[in-house]
């Protein structure tokens, strides 16, 4: 047993929840051993298994059982939406999603599709196709499970609940207006009643939220604004209304959540315009951001800013992973972020109170050091410039979307990680530019390794360099 | 034997979620819900509209100016279809918000429309913005840096392999080949060939414990395997790993540019580039 503090009182829920077909609501904050119903498998993020079966003795004999290839035609799939009936041309999707499995059966999406396959055979038990009537197809991060109903999200801003059992549609809602370049990749995030979702898009200076909606009709409960409104808290991080109600802060990855002290933790993305803050002087809250929210409410408990005035994107989306454990000497309840940014920041997530900000990348060249709240200080020296400027990491940043694992055996966090270089050119010089306002020559990288972090210290305990593909730009190195 | 252990690696992923650890590199983004406008001239027509009709409140790029908000943010403007939705607004009006009423005829309130989904469309599509003048530096102290702390005397000539350099390359392209020159120069929308396949390819070369050593370009390198792409047969080789055998050496061609990354400033580099512009 892995998980600190938990009593035999959460191990009958666990059992109970498996005997009647285990869903999230029930879980405490370990994963169970025969199913992973949730994006991060329990609520913690720490996507650590105590599964023993599969070792490090026997890892590689592992071979292949089965290989299921996408199948995105809607002949034979169970076909629902708003768009035309000939799909739009695009390139084959990729799976970003973390399959859900219950029961036997993976649940899985790519953009507009959603597939329940049987996870000994491969074999489709259905297939729902969703006629889209556009949006950026990115990605979509997966689907939420609440006892018999499926929820998923589309990249035209629909919320869409379908049977679990059949994958026949229930009902879908609109939730953001396609036309000002929302789109919606997220996937849902269930606690207790409460099925929480949250927008994306960065292409036209649009306003992030987070929404809780009724799993029986979809109805909004509540919403969150990542940016406040004028008189709101945070209102005096930025100029003007104009500035915060098109401040961006998109909510696109599913957030943690701590059921005794019933807080969601999550992280926020970056201010729009993107690349230019010239029209945004200020912190910009609660953009790049970890948010401590009331599920039932939507209320803020508490906040901490990791990019204080980002105009990198580098989102502060990452995974924020719950730690229980030692820090100074004495137990306390921790909440982790490696950032997008190239920093490693440890919290206490009852408070909110900083504890720790260490750098996870050595080639980071963009602040100018680190402040008195634990915050990398921004420096207007790095932002984009006509001429180009040089910045490491480039702007998909040190770390991103791909969620890390937490040991509380080792009390290591891992994750990967990219020393990637770029040139920044603004190329809108207006007093208020819109957008992206500038633009992006990658460079390459000097080293992109999988890191481990020690919690307690910040500091790096390994690092193995990846090799493969464009990421073959490494330093010599003898292996 | 390198397509099955990469269906593995994924299957290893989805079975030990303990672990799931993967790669940090987003792909572009695919498609957008605006479309561009194709009626240049109606654009050209309704900029100049704009300017004379609008530009006193919404500024003459349409976003805001004394009073009038930002038109290219405004949910009315991105609902509106070819000046249908517009036209009905400016026939009222927002008198009470200080908005006068228009009676513009409909083809002028379809180029006021054209103007304005251009300019939405260019600001929200960021493979469309176009890179300013960037050759400001100057090429007198990019000469003294090429001779002096750059040290790239050591490695290349102006009279040489960079003779007519500036010529060949646009400056933001010029600029990033300087600082890392790997691969060919890439045309925009074009798939580049592999990059292992290209010269200034990081190599490698495997000793296997018995046979002579193999050298080529490195395609993958983990801890479970090794492969390469032999520039003379066109083939990839690959070799399973364990521990120390066999023994993998990777060689970077590239490794003072490589070394030289972190110690850019800003300025050496638009200095240089102005150097390298200059040479033509």
């Amino acid at each position: 047993m892995i998980i600190y503090g938990r009593s035999a009182r959460t191990v009958a829920l666990c059992l109970l929840a498996a005997a009647l077909a285990v869903v999230p609501v029930r879980l405490l904050g370990q994963i169970p051993t025969d199913s992973w119903p949730t994006y991060h498998g329990d609520y913690s993020g720490r996507r650590f298994s105590t599964i023993k079966q599969i070792n490090t003795g026997n890892v590689k004999a592992l071979t292949l059982a089965w290989v299921y290839r996408l199948n995105t035609s809607r002949t034979g799939a169970i076909v629902g939406g708003e768009g035309p009936d000939t799909p739009p041309p695009g390139t084959p999707p990729s799976i970003k999603s973390t399959p859900l499995m219950i029961n036997g059966i993976l649940y899985f999406s790519v953009p507009d599709h959603v597939w329940a396959l049987d996870a000994r055979t491969g074999r489709e038990n259905w297939h729902y196709a969703w006629k889209t009537r556009g949006g950026d197809h990115i990605g979509n991060r997966g689907v939420g499970i609440l006892d018999n109903w499926l929820y998923f999200l589309t990249p035209d801003n629909y919320f869409v609940s379908l049977d679990v059992a059949t994958g026949k549609e229930r009902w879908h809602h609109e939730i953001a207006n396609m036309k000002r370049e929302y789109f919606s990749t997220n996937a849902p995030m269930i606690i207790g009643r409460q099925v929480i979702i949250g927008v994306g898009g960065d292409a036209l200076d649009i306003p992030g939220y987070l929404e809780s909606r009724d799993p029986e009709a979809g109805n909004l409960v509540w919403r969150w604004n990542t940016t406040p409104r004028p008189g709101e808290p945070g209102a005096a991080s930025w100029p003007d209304e104009d500035s915060m109600s098109h401040g961006g802060g998109m909510p696109w990855i599913p957030g943690t959540y701590d059921p005794e002290l019933n807080l969601y933790y999550l992280g926020t993305g970056n201010p729009q315009p993107v690349l230019s803050g010239k029209s945004r002087p200020g912190d910009n809250l609660y953009t790049c951001s970890i948010v401590a929210l009331n599920p039932n409410t939507g209320k803020m408990a508490w906040y901490y800013q990791v990019t204080p005035h980002d105009t990198h994107d580098w989102d502060a989306a990452q995974t924020p992973v719950l730690i229980d454990g030692d820090f100074d000497g004495r137990p306390r309840k921790m909440i982790a972020q490696a950032s997008r940014n190239g920093h490693f920041f440890l919290l206490d997530r009852v408070t909110g109170e900083h504890l720790l900000t260490s750098k996870h990348i050595d080639s980071l060249n963009w602040t100018k050091g680190i402040n008195a709240t634990g915050q990398p200080a921004h420096d207007p020296a790095k932002d984009a410039s006509v001429p180009g400027t040089l910045i490491s990491p480039d702007t998909s940043g040190a770390t991103n979307w791909p969620p890390p694992s937490f040991s509380p055996d080792t009390g290591l966090m891992y994750f990967g990680t990219r020393q990637t270089f770029s040139v920044l050119y603004l190329t809108d010089t207006d007093g208020r530019p819109q957008g992206w306002a500038a633009a992006e020559r990658n460079v390459g990288s000097v080293g992109n390794a999988l890191k481990a972090i020690d919690y307690k210290t910040g500091k790096v305990k390994w690092s193995r360099l990846r090799w493969g593909r464009a990421e073959a730009r490494a330093a010599p190195w003898v292996c | 034997m390198i397509r099955v252990r990469r269906v593995l690696a994924v299957l290893v992923v989805l079975a030990v979620p303990g672990v799931l650890v993967v790669s940090a590199v987003p792909a572009a983004a695919q498609q957008q819900a605006l479309t561009p406008v194709t009626d240049t001239a109606a654009v050209e027509r309704g900029q100049q509209l704009l300017v004379a009709q609008c530009g006193f409140c919404h500024g003459a790029n349409a976003r805001g100016g004394s009073g009038g908000p930002d038109l290219t943010r405004s949910t009315l403007v991105l609902s509106d279809e070819d000046g249908r939705q517009l036209g009905e607004f400016l026939a009222v009006g927002r008198p009470d918000k200080g908005m006068p009423k228009f009676d513009l005829p409909r083809a002028q309130v379809s180029d006021l429309a054209a103007f304005l989904h251009s300019s939405i469309y260019q600001n929200s599509n960021r493979r469309l913005y176009k890179i300013l003048d960037i050759v400001i530096g100057d090429a007198k102290a990019g000469e003294a840096y090429f001779n002096g702390a750059g040290r790239c005397g050591t490695c290349h000539s102006p009279s040489k392999d960079l003779k007519g350099v500036g010529a060949k390359y646009e400056p933001a392209t010029l600029q990033a080949r300087l600082l890392l020159p790997r691969g060919r120069n890439r045309e925009p929308g074009t798939v580049p060939a592999p990059l292992y396949t290209d010269p200034t390819s990081v190599t490698a070369t495997v000793t296997p414990s018995s046979g002579t050593p193999v050298s080529g370009g490195l395609v993958r390198l983990t801890d479970f395997e090794v492969t390469l792409y032999d520039a003379t047969t066109g083939q990839m080789r690959s070799w399973l790993r364990n521990g120390d055998t066999p023994k993998v050496v990777v060689v970077d061609p590239l490794q003072a540019h490589m070394d030289q990354l972190p110690r850019w400033t800003d300025a050496d580099m638009h200095n240089m580039t102005a150097y390298l512009a200059s040479l033509k």
